[in-house]
């Protein structure tokens, strides 16, 4: 079959694919047209929803993308007090760890 | 071309087997979830006529939304959520596209209904939404490790065992993983459940994980300001979700069929096999999503992370350490 590959244990046809996921979009796109599409304009029903609170300036909620991992960062904020001490920015430094991790794997794969 | 009809042909099919199952299931467990609360409970059809009222209403598309994003998100989500169902078993009939994927691009599909309510949830333009769409992206990032693990370590252990094409998802499905394995491996296959009992209210945001939606302190969050058809095409995507994410986990892990216990064969088979199919289908979402939901209260996003990463990646590293042992032991035992 055009387009299938194989990686030696997985397989996966994109062409095919495609095709399925073109047949899920039209069988999507025909149920959502069955529903209602009109809606009044320009009226409080499009303001956003905020608990009756006023909208804030637009910029004061957006969340930055500094932000749009927190929670995983702030889980894992142990590793990462670790961590970001070591990206000192001398390359020295970061040669050594490349060195450290080689001697590493190194000794793993002669163990092995 | 043959392919290209049974795609076609297989889609409209699952999709209405899904959409009416995954509806049937979310009535189930209303129910249930009331009985356990000694109150009476809505009727099983009810997510039936939710969806249709939900159909009629107004379809409003806030001010400061992208309009075709936020229109688009919902079809991705449901055509998505659909299209997992072209490479998945059920009983023992064989996937409509198995041929043509594996475990691991099922793996990758099930991301794609989490990403357009992601997308949906940013195209808002509402800060209840903002903040659902960042949660839901952080509890992606979260269940994917243990799932991932889950995956992997089963797909190795029928490797190391010389079953051919351990990733084939009919493979999977026809070859249960624990009858290739020694004690150790039946301890570790039983850790691999817990953690994907775990991984289907994550991947479904159910409680304890709906931090997303968080109705009590983001009024719905990331489905905020979706309403009508939108909002109803949500509702058919995570019906047809719930039916997916099941029978993913029960092609893992739970995989037998019912005919061959029954000396089955041809059609009777078939229905025999489908029917107990569905029965396990609904054990798995009453287990992980109505009784977790009933006996837990919501984490918070942090909790949430820390719970995949640290303790069911954890269990799952250890699980892979079992099935490592496992395969010295009982070398190739089949």
């Amino acid at each position: 079959m055009i387009g299938t590959l194989t990686t030696g244990f997985g397989v996966w046809n994109p062409l095919i694919w495609l095709c399925g996921i073109a047949a899920s979009l039209f069988l999507s796109w025909l149920i959502w047209q069955c529903g209602e599409s009109d809606y009044e304009g320009d009226t409080e029903q499009t303001a956003p929803y905020l608990s009756g609170n006023a909208e804030p300036e637009k910029g004061a909620v957006h969340i930055r993308a500094g932000n749009m991992y927190w929670g995983f960062t702030a889980a894992l904020k142990p590793y990462y007090e670790r961590l970001i001490p070591l990206h000192s920015g001398i390359v020295n430094d970061y040669v050594s760890w490349f060195l450290i991790g080689a001697v590493i794997l190194f000794v793993v794969v002669i163990l092995g | 071309m043959s392919v290209f009809f049974a795609a076609l042909g297989g889609t409209i099919l699952l999709a209405s087997f899904a959409i009416g199952f995954g509806l049937l299931l979310t009535g189930i467990d209303r129910r249930v979830a009331a009985r356990m609360q000694a109150r009476v409970g809505p009727p099983l059809l009810q997510p039936f006529t939710d969806v249709r009222k939900l159909f009629a209403k107004q379809n409003i598309i806030p001010a400061n939304a992208i309009p075709w994003l936020f229109n688009a998100m919902p079809i991705i989500a449901l055509a998505s959520s659909i299209a997992i169902l072209l490479y998945l078993p059920f009983g023992s009939f064989a996937p409509v596209l198995g041929a043509f994927g594996d475990v691991i691009l099922v793996l990758y599909l099930l991301i794609i209904p989490s990403l357009a309510l992601v997308l949906g949830g940013f195209a808002s333009g509402s800060p209840y939404a903002t903040v659902g769409a960042q949660r839901e992206m952080v509890s992606m990032i979260a269940y994917e490790l243990p799932l991932a693990v889950t995956v992997i370590s089963i797909a190795w252990r029928l490797h190391a065992a010389h079953v051919a094409e351990p990733f084939s998802m009919l493979t999977l499905m026809q070859t249960p993983v624990w009858d290739v394995v020694g004690p150790l491996g039946s301890t570790a296959l039983l850790i691999l459940l817990v953690v994907m009992a775990w991984v289907t209210p994550g991947e479904l945001s159910k409680i304890p994980f709906d931090s997303p939606e968080a109705e009590t302190e983001l009024a719905g969050g990331i489905l905020a300001e979706y309403s009508g058809r939108n909002l109803g095409l949500f509702a058919l995507a995570q019906a047809v979700k719930t039916v997916a994410v099941a029978a993913f986990g029960i092609i893992l892990l739970l995989p037998w069929n019912l005919s061959p216990f029954l000396g089955l064969t041809m059609v009777a088979a078939g229905i025999a096999d489908l029917v107990f199919f569905a029965l396990k289908v609904l054990f798995v979402v009453s287990i992980s999503v109505t009784v977790v939901r009933m006996m837990m209260a919501r984490f918070r996003i942090t909790q949430v992370v820390g719970l995949y990463w640290l303790v069911l990646g954890g269990l799952g590293a250890l699980a892979i350490f079992l099935l490592m042992a496992d395969t010295s032991y009982v070398p190739g035992m089949i």
